[in-house]
């Protein structure tokens, strides 16, 4: 293309761009664009491109409100004349709904695992009280039994009997103090060993070489003095001797095990 | 200080078309929540660059209207790469703006108006000083703009900024302004050539 026609296609762009060309002219423009070179190409775009910041001259003026209105007006019934289903519309739905979803999930995640947290909370605070509860009563029960055995201590005709460790266990004590008119007695041992499994200790109160059950019981703790109430110790015998062997669980009809205590009235 | 401007004003300028690009694809699919963004962005600037040129705030109005009307009609006949959507939109605006300034309509309604249109005020051709646009970016490339005008020569700046503001031919102007035709030409040819280059940053 010779600098003639690249003037002319540039006189040609400039004034097509500003709208300053006549009709025919404008119509040459456009011959000669649909055969430009690539640097006319990029001309037209650059002064297209000059033209169109150049409106950033142009006071900033504010329209009024309706030309707003109308045009919306204009879109949104031509939405609906294309059947009322625009796309937009059911983007908008389906945005709204999104969001509504994702917001229901993640409430519902948060509560979930705020549900969580308290009901982990509700069960060690339930496992708490269940401690609380027992040890209630085992206090209430060891309570109970002080009662009874203070019962004991504090009736004024008792007999008091002491019992020495014998061969077996040498270090063992014990005592027992007898309320004959209720027929009530209270045994304490100390120094005795944990029973093994499946056996007991058993009481006994021995006249006239004759042995006579006053129950069973198990230490479970040695390292402390342990008390048991004799239920019922119905004897109205003045002599006599108490002695404690190893015996089965639940006891035996005679003594068959090592005596570990003896004591005579 | 001037790079990290012209860096910043590069991005905005960039991320200005991609958003206009995508409202202009949402527009064709007929989503006039995208028709209210844009309109919301340049209803501003294309309704003063209107009164400019038509001189009534009524007849601009109507025309800004009709330029979004189009733009809602055939939002699908925009090329991205033949141009940005802010190109293809004022574009478009002065194309309507004009083509109202020259029908005989218009042409008759003025004669008949001019001294009676109390809104037919004057105004200069455009802002020849810091225009208080809203949006920074758009002040600041409205700056190089004018900035660019200022370092062509007067006579190529008149001819120019005639054409654009006031919509009139290279014929008109060589009447109203008795220059010859050929002159009024080549004084805005070498002058946008000359924009051209200082916008391009050949001439900084």
């Amino acid at each position: 293309m010779s600098t003639q026609d690249n003037a002319l296609f540039e006189e040609l762009c400039v004034g097509f761009v500003l709208n300053s060309i006549s009709q025919e002219e404008e119509e040459e423009f456009k011959s000669l664009l649909n055969n430009a070179t690539q640097e006319q190409e990029q001309l037209y775009q650059d002064m297209q491109s000059i033209a169109s910041e150049m409106a950033l001259l142009a006071y900033d003026q504010k329209p009024s409100e309706s030309v707003k209105e109308q045009l919306l007006e204009m879109a949104w019934a031509s939405v609906h004349a294309r059947g009322g289903s625009a796309n937009v519309h059911y983007l908008s739905r389906y945005r709204i709904s999104a969001a509504a979803a994702v917001l229901f999930l993640v409430s519902s995640l948060g509560l979930f695992f705020f549900n969580q947290n308290l009901e982990t909370d509700l069960e060690t605070q339930k496992e708490l009280v269940v401690q609380k509860e027992n040890t209630i009563r085992i206090l209430e029960t060891e309570v109970e039994q002080k009662s009874e055995l203070l019962a004991i201590l504090e009736a004024r005709d008792v007999d008091l009997i002491l019992m020495d460790g014998l061969e077996v266990n040498p270090n063992g004590f014990g005592k027992v103090v007898w309320d004959k008119e209720n027929g009530q007695a209270l045994l304490q041992v100390a120094n005795m060993p944990a029973v093994p499994t499946a056996k007991e200790y058993q009481l006994w109160f021995v006249i006239n070489n004759q042995p006579f059950s006053a129950g069973v019981f198990a230490v479970n703790d040695p390292e402390r003095d342990n008390f048991f109430k004799i239920q019922e110790l119905n004897q109205s015998a003045s002599q006599g001797a108490f002695a404690i062997t190893l015996e089965p669980e639940g006891g035996s009809p005679q003594p068959t095990g090592d005596m570990y205590m003896l004591g005579a009235m | 200080m001037l790079f990290f401007i012209i860096s910043a004003i590069g991005r905005f300028l960039n991320q200005d078309n991609s958003r206009d690009k995508d409202l202009l694809r949402r527009i064709a699919q007929k989503d006039p929540v995208a028709l209210s963004l844009l309109y919301d962005q340049y209803n501003r600037l294309l309704f003063g660059l209107l009164v400019s040129i038509l001189k009534k705030k009524t007849e601009a109005e109507d025309i800004l209207q009709e330029v979004f009307s189009t733009i809602w009609e055939k939002a699908d006949q925009f090329d991205p790469d033949r141009g940005t959507g802010y190109t293809w939109i004022v574009s478009l605006t002065r194309n309507k703006g004009i083509d109202r300034l020259r029908s005989k309509v218009y042409k008759e309604q003025k004669k008949q108006s001019t001294s009676l249109d109390n809104d037919d005020v004057y105004y200069p051709l455009y802002s020849s000083e810091n225009n208080p646009l809203e949006d920074t970016i758009l002040s600041d490339r409205a700056d190089m703009v004018r900035n660019a005008l200022q370092q062509i020569s007067e006579k190529q700046r008149k001819v120019i900024e005639i054409s654009y503001f006031s919509g009139l031919s290279q014929s008109e102007i060589s009447e109203e302004y008795d220059i010859p035709l050929g002159t009024v030409k080549t004084r805005m040819r070498d002058g946008m050539m000359k924009l051209r280059d200082i916008l391009s940053g050949a001439e900084q």
